[in-house]
């Protein structure tokens, strides 16, 4: 018996009043993820036409809800979380924190940070290292954390008999839309010959399949649109939202590509959304590696199982370098993981948030009122969020 | 003999392996060079990782059993590069498999694949479970299955 229903009680009924970035980059910034999240988060506050004394709820995992609300004077909160990634695990508690009154007003952040363990150059800064053991991991055999998406890209490879060109397309299409965002930390043009000729990593990935550390914050207000309405910027509605996860959830133990957790989200979200894959005017899918991209195309249903690459190879605006669906629809028009920065999706919500306030500046697409999100990737991280302009 | 490691001995010898009283069977079963996964002795069903419960009809009679060692591969992915370890040189990209285990379907075991080229490991092959040393402790990994099909 399934437990999916189309019960949404909360759609609609809580917005985001208002979204902001520091922008990203790809090196060591010399700022702490406190100065980061105080920087994004003060901004995003300011934008709405709030202050301290509006926030009753906070969200967000680096600093913690508690150095948050003391580093930006928030004299009293009734609602705090910290949730783990990706983000739509934050908005998903917020809106409900919301919708159930346990607050009015949350701000949400996340600070995407290069951890020592993400590359070489982030050991350098000595602050990044501290509390980092030498040695300590489990040594190579296992295919736990990132090599689990490597694992699955050959596994990919294996049933579909694709080639990593397939790959290769996700990483350009990335790269040309970041050329339009400013705050993007790689924004020079990408070819297919870059991409086969990059630095492998894990086979079957290579350097430009994998998300790409940096190092900034995003932050966000989450309130009832009620509010929001009074508040200044246009607001945009949290339509539905939901999280996914099957039995075996382990990396390793993950029954298939075609079971697991982004079936469920898709199951749920569409059950409870208004609109669906032929009603979106942009579609975010998850692109921390790029394989888990092409397999959110299969399962949200825009094209068969092993047909993401062609789906792609057919959608593409060759001029453009990039994916247009039926000629239209951008896919990550801010740059996504790979090219605007590793973010956990709170990059592809803030697009998404900005996109239909009409604050996307030249990367706008006109009149975009929907947007579909799928985030994180198969195992315990799948979650998927719809938004619609008021 | 294994009866006489400590818990302690275990957190030395198996340096960042998740050790808890539902896996320390497991990896004193390593010291015997003993694959033991856990089964339940109620309704048969196999599990992994180990916990302490059969998710099938959560009967607590879960008992850590050793496996025939038999096997196909099911993920590969060759490291480039990777945490150090002792005999471990990315040079030769390094395989890691995930085996899907002839006990039962879905049941799977990660580790890597030795004494063939990279070329030669690909999903479907058949392997066999062999032991190596690592740092002085026994690694269980796996070999190509000499004449079995793929």
């Amino acid at each position: 018996m399934s437990t999916i229903s189309s019960h949404n009680p909360m759609k609609n009924a809580v917005a985001f009043a208002g979204a902001a970035t520091t922008g990203f980059v790809a090196k060591n910034s010399g700022r702490s993820q406190a100065s980061l999240a105080a920087q994004a988060c003060t901004d995003v506050i300011k934008a709405c036409g709030l202050t301290a004394a509006d926030i009753d709820g906070i969200c967000g995992m680096v600093p913690s809800p508690p150095e948050m609300q003391t580093m930006l004077g928030i004299p009293r909160v009734t609602w705090f979380d910290n949730p783990v990634m990706p983000v739509v695990n934050a908005v998903a508690v917020a809106t409900a924190a919301v919708f159930s009154g346990l607050c009015q007003t949350v701000l949400v952040y996340h600070t995407p940070y290069r951890l020592p363990w993400n590359t070489a150059s982030s050991l350098q800064d000595p602050f990044r290292g501290i509390g980092m053991p030498a040695g300590s991991g489990p040594g190579p055999e296992s295919i736990f954390g990132g090599v689990g998406y490597t694992a699955w890209a050959s596994r990919y490879i294996h049933e579909y008999n694709v080639p990593r060109e397939h790959f290769g397309l996700v990483a350009i299409n990335d790269r040309s839309n970041a050329a339009r965002n400013p705050g993007a930390a790689k924004r020079t043009p990408l070819t297919m010959e870059d991409y086969l000729s990059a630095r492998m990593i894990r086979w079957p990935l290579c350097m430009l399949d994998m998300d790409l550390p940096v190092d900034g914050a995003d932050a966000f207000i989450i309130t009832t649109a009620e509010r929001a309405r009074d508040l200044a910027l246009p607001p945009v509605l949290v339509n539905a939202v939901t999280l996914g996860m099957v039995e075996k959830n382990q990396e390793d133990q993950t029954p298939s590509l075609r079971n697991h957790g982004q079936q469920v989200v898709v199951d749920a979200l569409r059950a409870k959304s208004d609109f669906w894959t032929d009603g979106t005017d942009i579609y975010f899918p998850y692109d921390g590696f790029t394989p888990i991209t092409l397999n959110w195309f299969e399962n949200t249903g825009w094209c068969g199982p092993g047909e993401g690459g062609q789906f792609v190879e057919a959608n593409w605006n060759a001029e453009q370098q990039r994916i247009l669906i039926d000629g239209r629809i951008p896919v990550n028009p801010h740059g996504g993981a790979l090219s605007e920065g590793g973010s956990q999706a709170s990059g592809h919500i803030r697009e998404a948030v900005h996109q239909l306030q009409g604050l996307a500046g030249e990367r706008q697409v006109a009149g975009a009122r929907t947007a579909l999100i799928t985030a994180g990737g198969y195992f315990f991280n799948a979650q998927g969020l719809t938004l619609v302009s008021d | 003999m294994t009866d006489l490691i400590t818990d302690a001995d275990l957190v030395r010898l198996f340096p960042g392996q998740p050790l808890t009283h539902d896996s320390a069977a497991h990896y004193r079963g390593r010291l015997e060079r003993r694959l033991l996964i856990n089964r339940c002795t109620d309704c048969g069903t196999w599990q992994q990782p180990p916990f302490p419960i059969c998710p099938k009809c959560w009967s607590t009679a879960v008992v850590p059993t050793e496996v025939a060692g038999t096997g196909t591969i099911h993920l590969v992915v060759f490291l480039y590069q990777g945490p150090p370890a002792p005999g471990v040189d990315y040079s030769t990209p390094y395989p890691v498999a995930t085996i899907e285990l002839d006990e039962q379907p879905g049941l799977r075991f990660t580790s890597t694949v030795i004494g063939a080229p990279n070329d030669d490991i690909v999903i479907g092959k058949r392997v066999t479970l062999d032991w190596i040393d690592r740092a002085g402790t026994p690694l269980p990994v796996f070999r190509l299955t000499e004449g079995a099909a793929s």
